[in-house]
């Protein structure tokens, strides 16, 4: 169950990377105990964001701070690493090592390693501590990197697109795992993913981050109520439409149609909207998806 | 366990530096049985104006002088050439990759996601290069007093010993090169060739400049004339290595992955 202490706080996160700006000004607050889904398109800024939390990269200016440590600093960057367990978008780990030695490598360096987890795991993902991992799948991979994640006893998880590489039935046995581990060990997940319908099985919280900024964050209950798509259907060529009232997030004009995302529930916006007179109207309710695609669609 | 990343990440460079060396060493050994029988009736052709002029002469005379004994072939064929040059190939190759070439295999986010410092982890693959070094350094002088006797030669344990620390300071020198080198390249080509280059231009570079004369430390040529241990250039090498692995440690800090 997620509290209102925020695990990660990041406030104004700015990284430039020779002349890309990966992250511009990012807010980030991911309350402790969540499933914390974290959305974007490809090269938005989430694996970015993944790093300088983990003190892989430094920002170029802003905050970052994960269980109130700063993670530009290399010392207290330590301390966040020995607290969290992060697995990459790769999944790649060391090709010169088997499964048993990757996993008494691992081990060494967490005091709270679950070895009651490691035998649980290595059976349920079919590991076999003899394989050498320059020969594993992909998807044997990820199953090994997650089982190196969630043995260590971390307080926060930070995966990187943990399904990918997987098919949908490993996929699926793969988030029921970490939902149970969440649930049994209460710790927190701060995961990125292109499959929304994984978000939405399993996260309490979302941000959708474009061009390096926060531009939806809440919990996911609170954005599917608030949020709603509005149709208008005019006779004719739809006219320009400028709302003035707050909460209206896209505005998209095709024709004779007009769709708008509004955050807002009140009934400004749609008053509004009612005076340029459509031929039809309706407010439906948006999936995550919705709120997605919307978000992060470029102006047609 | 960084230190059995470390070993596991090197092993086969370190086993085949030592292979590679020991057999070399070895076989000097038994390349004075010829050479022995060649030495008294070799008239080298060194009076040509050219090479009297280009001081060649002088050189083919005293290769074939130090030669005429077993002592000085071995320190000639062996410290001064085999050990010496094959020493700075492999000391270079073990200081090649680390956490930056692990970056463009993808697994330097694995390492980078333990609880440990980037001091730590190259510390750790420094000490582990540095004692496979020592071992490279040490193992191959020490095979020939072993097999000396068997061509009914003698040569002194301490003697190879001598050579061999003498063979490690240097080498030192150029593994912290490559280590160095490999913290501003992301793959392990450029610091190899890099290092290399470098190491070739001062081979050149000695016969004009004689306080770069790093190879007759490598040699332990105060030692074979003298007795006495060159202990200015170890001296020397050890502050060029330990300011090399600092700059390694600090641009590793700084960098970004």
């Amino acid at each position: 169950m997620a509290s209102n202490r925020a695990v990660i706080e990041t406030a104004g996160l700015w990284k430039r990377y020779d002349d890309v700006e990966a992250l511009r000004g990012l807010d980030l607050q991911v309350p402790s105990g969540s499933i914390f889904g974290f959305l974007g398109k490809n090269g938005a800024g989430k694996t970015t964001t993944m790093k300088v939390l983990l003190g892989m990269s430094r920002p170029t200016r802003g905050d970052a701070h994960v269980f109130g440590h700063s993670s530009a600093e290399s010392n207290s960057s330590v301390e966040i690493r020995r607290r969290c367990a992060f697995v990459s978008d790769e999944k790649d780990l060391y090709d010169y090592m088997t499964v048993g030695e990757i996993v008494a490598f691992t081990r060494s360096f967490y005091p709270r390693w679950r070895g009651d987890l490691e035998q649980q795991y290595l059976h349920k993902f079919d590991l076999q501590l003899s394989r050498n991992i320059k020969g594993l799948s992909r998807g044997t991979r990820t199953k090994l990197a997650m089982l190196l994640a969630l043995c260590r006893g971390a307080e926060l998880l930070l995966l990187d697109e943990p399904t990918s590489g997987l098919d949908p039935a490993m996929a699926e046995d793969m988030l029921q795992a970490l939902v149970t581990h969440v649930s049994r060990e209460g710790s927190t997940v701060f995961f990125s993913s292109h499959q929304l319908s994984e978000v939405e099985q399993i996260a309490d919280h979302v941000a959708i981050i474009d061009q390096g900024q926060a531009i939806v964050a809440g919990a996911l209950d609170d954005l599917r109520s608030q949020y709603q798509r509005i149709h208008l259907v005019f006779e004719n060529d739809a006219p320009e439409i400028k709302v003035r009232a707050p909460g209206t997030h896209r505005v998209r004009r095709q024709g004779r149609v007009v769709t708008i995302l509004s955050s807002s529930r009140g009934d400004a916006v749609i008053e509004e909207l009612r005076g340029y007179k459509p031929a039809t109207f309706e407010v439906s309710p948006v999936t995550l998806k919705d709120i997605f695609l919307e978000s992060v669609r470029t102006e047609d | 366990m960084l230190w059995h990343k470390a070993w596991l990440e090197t092993r086969w460079r370190f086993i085949s530096a030592l292979l590679i060396l020991t057999v070399m060493a070895g076989g000097n050994v038994y390349d004075y049985l010829a050479t022995e029988r060649l030495l008294p009736r070799l008239n080298a052709t060194t009076d040509t104006p050219v090479a009297e002029a280009s001081g060649l002469a002088d050189a083919i005379r005293e290769a074939i002088e130090v030669q005429k004994d077993f002592r000085g072939f071995i320190w000639f064929q062996a410290f001064r050439q085999n050990l010496t040059q094959m020493g700075v190939f492999f000391a270079i190759l073990l200081g090649c990759g680390g956490l930056l070439s692990e970056s463009s295999k993808g697994s330097a986010l694995f390492t980078l996601s333990l609880p440990v410092t980037r001091k730590q982890l190259l510390g750790a693959r420094t000490g582990t290069g540095l004692a496979q070094l020592f071992a490279i350094s040490m193992v191959p002088p020490l095979v020939i007093p072993i097999l000396a006797p068997s061509i009914g030669q003698q040569f002194g344990i301490v003697d190879a010993l001598a050579h061999g620390i003498c063979i490690f300071f240097v080498a030192a020198m150029f593994f912290s090169l490559a280590s160095f080198l490999s913290t501003l390249f992301g793959d392990i080509w450029r610091p190899l060739l890099i290092a290399i280059a470098i190491a070739c231009f001062i081979a050149v570079a000695q016969f004009t400049v004689p306080q770069l004369g790093i190879y007759r430390v490598m040699s332990g040529e105060s030692y074979f004339r003298t007795g006495a241990l060159p202990w200015t250039g170890f001296l020397t090498s050890a502050v060029i290595a330990t300011a090399l692995l600092y700059s390694a440690a600090e641009t590793l800090e700084r960098r970004d992955f």
